[in-house]
């Protein structure tokens, strides 16, 4: 990707995300309700999963002393779901677009940008409403809203590269959707967002979520909004090394194939 | 009116240099558009290549208007979207030194459920429009569309024919020093084709670029001062329009009728039909006739029961739709008792008195009344008239006037070089 281009074109990048935000709930009564309606019910479904089905104990924060099983979930579930609904919405993005790639020369990643662009915009609404519950329960979480920042900057890179990777394959191998669909399953249970580390008799399982990209991401999320603790020095050299590749190379890959979208839509 | 042959400044640094451009499609016969075929293939996929651009070069200079010719697969749709950067060439390179606009389909990524405004500003934005200069544009933006009691409506709700008005309107107000024009102006209703076309005079006179691929070789006639004719990837004739064009057209008056008459729209009640319209030149079928020359069309039609006393009609007009002739069987007392099976009716021309330029054969059967149809073919047939016995280059028909001139001070003729 020419980053000279994507920003010349800034104005294409902010239109388009406009209209991503602007189309996406019309024609449904409840509209924008549905952002926060969406991870409400999964809240309540794995609560009761958790607390009533499993009669699991729900984590204790370290050092915020907070014990509730549905904001520990939430904490985990809105940064993985910005990430898998963002590539989610991506994987179409090029290949939907096939009358605007074939009549008109403009820069294509601004397609899959523009999504991840429309996806962050929700979650900062989603966070800033779990905040509020996080207050209400008496968690000062007021102050790690700050360092939450480069967390959610690193995610947003680490997100744009799987997005830009993923975009452009599925135009040429639509395998890609369907693969995704279960590697999304895969990694959400196997990054605890209704599982508590601490807690788990799995010890691979506890080893590998503390490497694997969401893991780490989450892990870290949990930790400033939950925990009300700092992330080690080495998480964030972790994350930052994680977010570079993964946006380099999706950048790569879509740098590479994105002269052929034309000819192959 | 606007000059339509001005002619044209020429610069020094080409606006646009299309260098050993070489492009090629591969044929999918078998295609792997999954994972597993695409190992299970070896890593390839199972096609054959096919050159649609083959060592094209060509530099089209600062305020030029230059129309790139060719028919259906002659590849000037894959050398303009070379042009306009959507596809890559294989070799070669295509240098662009102006800022370029190339309308190929208007209101491209317009979103139906956004306004008119909102799709203004994306549309604009695509087109690579900075927003501060879409904020001052939008006025005459809305202007040249018309369709200023819509622009807050959803573009869903808009006829086809608006739709295309803020295309155009959009696309015109980039502003763009050098224009690729693909064939769009066939859309939309005459009014505003023909602002479209002043538009695009208005363009070529101010010194900016133009290039514009077509098949319609009459308005490459009219609007260029050079033509580029393309045949299977390879610029065949480069230079004079009129030149080029009649080179075109002699190739095309040799090579068989470009069409087989049942591209059109047909209506009626279809007891008698034509199934075929063919155009003759001494005895042989062609697409071209020459200014002058003897032209016949042939109806051939057949009927699914006896009819009586029907009516054989055309319409000759140009490409734009002015109706030059209407005759008909009736005219001339040549309508027969009745018609039954099949056959054919021949309508001669002899000295066509046509000025070069594209026109169009709509053919109709009717009852003797000629209110009843039984068969209306709108763009049945379309043809070129080529330079002929005439001079004459504007209007579509030629009378063939005779001149003088008189007074106290009028010198000899000018004589040309």
């Amino acid at each position: 990707m020419s980053l000279r281009n994507a920003v010349a074109h800034r104005n294409l990048l902010y239109l388009l995300t406009l209209k991503e935000l602007r189309t996406r709930y019309r024609r449904s009564v409840l509209g924008w309700a549905w952002t926060l309606l969406n991870p409400v019910i999964q809240m309540l479904v794995f609560s009761f999963v958790f607390l009533v089905a499993f009669r699991q104990e729900p984590p204790v924060g370290n050092p915020s002393g907070l014990q509730s099983f549905p904001l520990y979930f939430l904490c985990g579930l809105l940064p993985f779901q910005f990430f898998s609904i963002s590539v989610t919405a991506s994987l179409a993005s090029v290949s939907s677009n096939s009358s605007l790639i074939t009549k008109v020369a403009f820069p294509h990643e601004h397609l899959a940008l523009s999504v991840v662009g429309a996806q962050l915009m929700t979650f900062l609404i989603e966070l800033g409403v779990l905040a509020v519950a996080l207050l209400v329960a008496g968690q000062m979480v007021l102050p790690w809203l700050l360092p939450m920042l480069p967390l959610i900057a690193l995610l947003t890179l680490f997100t744009i590269g799987v997005a830009l990777a993923v975009s452009a394959a599925n135009v040429f191998f639509h395998d890609v959707t369907h693969l995704w669909g279960i590697v999304a399953q895969v990694l959400f249970y196997a990054t605890p967002i209704i599982w508590v580390p601490e807690t788990i008799d799995v010890r691979i399982l506890d080893t590998l979520s503390d490497w694997h990209p969401t893991g780490s991401f989450i892990r870290a999320s949990q930790q400033m909004l939950y925990g009300g603790h700092f992330p080690s020095i080495w998480r964030w050299m972790h994350l930052t090394g994680v977010a570079a590749i993964s946006f380099s190379v999706g950048a790569w890959i879509f740098g590479r194939l994105s002269p052929r979208f034309a000819e192959e839509l | 009116m606007v000059d339509l042959a001005a002619p044209r400044p020429s610069g020094l640094d080409p606006a646009l240099s299309v260098r050993n451009v070489r492009k090629t499609f591969r044929i999918h016969t078998d295609k792997a558009s999954s994972i597993k075929g695409f190992l299970a293939g070896g890593g390839r996929n199972r096609s054959r290549e096919f050159t649609a651009l083959d060592d094209v070069s060509f530099d089209v200079e600062v305020g030029e208007a230059v129309g790139i010719i060719g028919h259906n697969g002659s590849g000037k749709s894959t050398l303009l979207k070379c042009m306009a950067k959507i596809l890559t060439p294989n070799e070669g390179e295509v240098l662009v030194t102006k800022r370029m606009a190339a309308l190929l389909e208007l209101g491209a990524g317009f979103h139906p459920e956004l306004t008119g405004r909102d799709n203004v500003f994306l549309n604009a934005s695509i087109l690579g429009m900075p927003r501060r200069e879409i904020e001052q544009r939008f006025d005459d933006i809305v202007d040249f569309s018309g369709l200023h009691e819509f622009i807050d409506a959803p573009v869903k709700t808009y006829s086809s024919g608006m739709y295309v008005r803020l295309g155009f309107a959009v696309a015109i107000n980039v502003d763009p020093e050098l224009l690729l024009i693909d064939e769009v102006l066939a859309v939309g209703d005459i009014t505003f084709q023909q602002k479209c076309m002043e538009k695009f005079v208005e363009y070529r006179d101010e010194g900016r670029t133009l290039v514009l691929v077509t098949h319609d070789s009459g308005s490459v006639r009219h609007f260029c001062d050079r033509a580029i004719w393309l045949d299977h990837g390879k610029v065949m004739a480069d230079g004079q329009p009129a030149e080029v064009i009649d080179e075109y057209n002699e190739k095309m008056l040799g090579g068989e009728a470009a069409g087989d008459g049942s591209g059109g729209i047909r209506r009626g009640s279809g007891e008698i039909t034509v199934e075929r319209v063919e155009l003759l030149v001494d005895g042989q079928p062609a697409a071209a006739v020459r200014s002058g020359g003897d032209l016949v069309v042939r109806m051939n039609f057949t009927t699914t029961e006896r009819v009586p006393n029907p009516v054989f009609a055309i319409r000759l007009s140009s490409l734009v739709g002015v109706e030059v002739t209407a005759p008909s069987t009736r005219d001339v007392d040549q309508v027969a008792e009745y018609v039954e099976g099949s056959g054919w009716v021949d309508v001669r021309f002899s000295n066509l008195p046509l000025v070069p330029g594209p026109y169009v054969v709509h053919t109709e059967v009717t009852g003797y009344g000629r209110k009843h149809i039984y068969d209306h073919i709108q763009n049945a047939q379309s043809f070129d008239v080529v330079a002929g016995n005439t001079p004459e280059t504007e209007g579509l028909v030629t009378m063939r006037p005779s001149w003088s001139i008189e007074g106290t001070g009028v010198g000899p003729p000018l004589r040309h070089p």
